[in-house]
């Protein structure tokens, strides 16, 4: 059991490695992902499912999906055809899909040779998703509210920087600028 | 846990500053979908932080609370509520001119600034490495926003960014060394941590000594202590001049006033290394802070490298570690609340602010503050009172007499002598000194009656204060001398300030 741990703490390690050191935005995303999901291993083995499932599924998912789908967006045009049908060549996916498919092999050993309930290294059982509910909603509810104002202010800025044209702005400014002139002059 | 109706009621009364402050945040957020005009957006921003501030008097009766594990409101933590939330105060009143008034849409301000009130007040409330993390990043995340507020200017922009990278970063060191702490320990509240530490046989491990280390280097980045403060002119000069004073005060005096939380409740103080690294680090902040603003001739730069200089002098009373320190600190905060407020209000009345956003009148934004020494250039000829209260501001950073810098730097002294920190205390002296060469070079440059004075100006247009930004301006510099010329009003408040243990 503890090998797993080793395995995919190494696989974690040599992705995020690579992640800082490509060049193409793609190429570090996917092993992004993959560094992810090994962590996702390393959480389940350690006895935390349920941080497992949300790391796989916020992270991994998600949040990278997005990234990887911006960071496509972005070059558009003809160019981008050419550049995308480099991204299929085996050398690009090669690294990645190695890593993922030794993860994959970790699971399958787990789940056929492990009875499910004792999948833990650190000798406790697994701490289950209502134990996980029941902790935030009870001492830590206040930690919970402010996580949501932490949220409320991200999207506030966000909201604020990423607006894209403000046509009320400009003619408010307009004869804002109008009045100052008669001021000044 | 108590979960009795009695005990979640006065919970929730104790909570109260905090959570008015949230639902001021929420209501303006609503009021500003509804009505996209900035006045009445202001005036319930500032009826929100009057209630809050209002609410810490209101509930001061009941006492020192534990809410949960994560927040303690005891008097410590009401009283920098209180100071937060009264400079976020005067920060709204400054903004309204600066980011065009009634004319230019800047309603999204005042949400992102009582959010980082909000942070700041859990900052200082926290007892718990969760609370702490959140109301961190509850500030920092607002203030990047607010940095970067004049979205189509190159400067804030460029500030918000490396604030941004800056943050994350200090922000990964800071989860790491709670991380290691609490693979040694197994808790994350800071009671626990010092009750655990005061066994015989505890002491923090390698784990335990390294994570404080990271820890102390994460807050290090926030309050731009010397071998971190790389960032801090940067971002001062590029911020709008009304968020920079934000940035100098209340965030920074919210991580200060958690550092010295943590180190008492958690009985960090006791590690020999580390309180020796922080009292190095104070010596070369002190000297660094002072000596490269020698060399600067923008008046952002002057005051960014100013408050580094200041937050070592802080970090000298820090040290001592006794409950005179924190009546020190605490008293050494105000005084650097007032003065920088000020300081930087001057700042944003003289400059002509982010009016418009749209390119199309680009030679009508203005591309930078009013921040050049030149812009300042007999100042005391055509502004008397401006100049007057800004030379008030900078004497108090100083700390001359009649001012709250002096009394506030005269506490720090007396703690610092009473835990015999010589070193530190010498550093302090010879800072304070370079420190005068200048504020009164800024000072001889608003005396100069040069002709080069009367033609500077038709350059930028000159920016006509508010009645708002006026009274404000007037309060501060009354509110300056009057608790110079007599602190004990400020002090008997302070004397009630304990770090209280309460799990």
């Amino acid at each position: 059991m503890e090998a797993t741990f080793y395995l995919s703490a190494a696989v974690a390690v040599a992705a995020t490695l690579m992640v800082v050191t490509r060049a193409s935005a793609v190429h570090a995303l996917l092993y992004l992902i993959v560094s992810l999901l090994a962590v996702a291993v390393v959480f389940f083995v350690l006895g935390a499912p349920f941080v497992a499932a949300l790391e796989v599924i916020i992270y991994a998912g998600a949040v990278m999906v997005l990234f990887v789908f911006v960071i496509m967006m972005l070059n558009l045009g003809t160019s981008a055809a050419v550049k995308e049908r480099e991204w299929l060549s085996p050398r690009m996916w090669a690294g990645p899909a190695v890593l993922s498919a030794l993860l994959l092999a970790e699971l399958i050993y787990i789940l056929v040779w492990n009875v499910p309930g004792t999948a833990t290294i650190s000798g406790r059982a697994a701490v289950e998703s209502k134990e996980v509910g029941i902790t935030l909603f009870g001492p830590y509810l206040l930690g919970v509210e402010l996580a949501s104002l932490l949220l409320l202010a991200g999207l506030v800025g966000a909201c604020h920087l990423g607006w894209h044209t403000e046509s009320g702005w400009g003619s408010r400014s307009e004869s804002l600028s109008d009045r100052r002139g008669h001021e000044n002059g | 846990m108590n979960t009795l109706p009695s005990a979640l009621h006065s919970n929730l009364m104790a909570l109260s500053p905090l959570i008015l402050l949230a639902g001021s945040a929420v209501v303006v957020m609503l009021a500003s979908a509804f009505y996209r005009h900035p006045r009445p957006v202001m005036m319930l921003t500032l009826a929100g932080l009057i209630l809050s501030f209002a609410s810490l008097f209101l509930f001061r009766g009941i006492g020192s609370r534990q809410v949960t594990a994560l927040l303690v409101l005891d008097h410590y933590a009401l009283f920098f509520i209180g100071l937060i939330v009264a400079a976020t105060f005067v920060v709204a009143v400054l903004c309204y001119r600066y980011f065009g008034g009634s004319e230019s849409r800047h309603e999204a301000l005042y949400i992102l600034l009582l959010l980082a009130a909000l942070g700041g007040g859990v900052l200082v409330a926290s007892s718990h490495f969760a609370s702490f993390l959140l109301g961190l990043e509850l500030l920092s995340i607002s203030l990047f926003a607010l940095i970067a507020y004049p979205r189509f200017t190159e400067r804030p922009l460029e500030a918000g960014i490396k604030y941004l990278i800056l943050a994350g970063f200090s922000s990964g060191l800071l989860l790491f060394g709670m991380a290691l702490v609490y693979a040694q320990l197994g808790t994350m509240q800071f009671a626990k941590i010092g009750t655990m530490l005061t066994a015989p046989d505890q002491a923090l491990e390698l784990y335990g000594l390294a994570g404080l280390a990271l820890i102390v280097t994460g807050v290090g980045f926030k309050l731009a202590l010397v071998p971190f403060h790389m960032w801090t002119p940067d971002v001062y000069e590029g911020a709008p001049a009304p968020i920079t004073a934000f940035i100098a005060t209340v965030s920074k005096g919210a991580m200060l006033a958690l550092l010295l939380r943590y180190f008492l409740m958690a009985g960090a103080h006791q590690s020999q290394p580390i309180t020796l690294a922080l009292s190095l680090v104070a010596v070369t902040t002190i000297l660094v802070g002072n000596l490269l603003a020698l060399l600067q001739d923008n008046i952002k730069r002057i005051l960014a490298y100013s408050s580094i200089a200041q937050l070592g002098y802080l970090l000298v009373g820090f040290l001592a570690f006794d409950p005179l320190a924190i009546e020190a600190v605490a008293y050494f905060l105000t005084a650097y609340f007032v003065t920088m407020l000020g300081a930087f209000g001057v700042v944003t009345v003289l400059s002509g602010g982010f009016n418009n956003g749209s390119e199309g009148e680009s030679h009508r934004v203005a591309e930078r503050d009013s921040d050049r020494l030149a812009d300042y250039a007999g100042l005391f000829w055509h502004r008397p009172w401006l100049a007057g209260v800004f030379t008030a501001m900078l004497l108090s950073l100083a700390g001359i007499p009649l001012t709250m810098g002096f009394i506030g730097k005269f506490y720090i002294l007396t703690a610092g002598v009473e835990a015999s920190l010589w070193i530190p205390v010498i550093v302090l002296v010879v800072g304070s000194t370079i420190g005068l060469f200048y504020y009164l070079r800024i000072i001889a440059v608003m005396c100069a009656p040069s002709s080069q004075a009367i033609t500077e100006p038709t350059m930028r247009p000159v920016a006509s204060p508010s009645l708002g930004e006026s009274v404000t301006l007037a309060a501060l510099a009354l509110l300056l001398i009057w608790l110079g010329v007599f602190p004990a009003q400020l002090i008997d408040v302070l004397e009630g300030i304990t770090v209280v243990d309460l799990t």
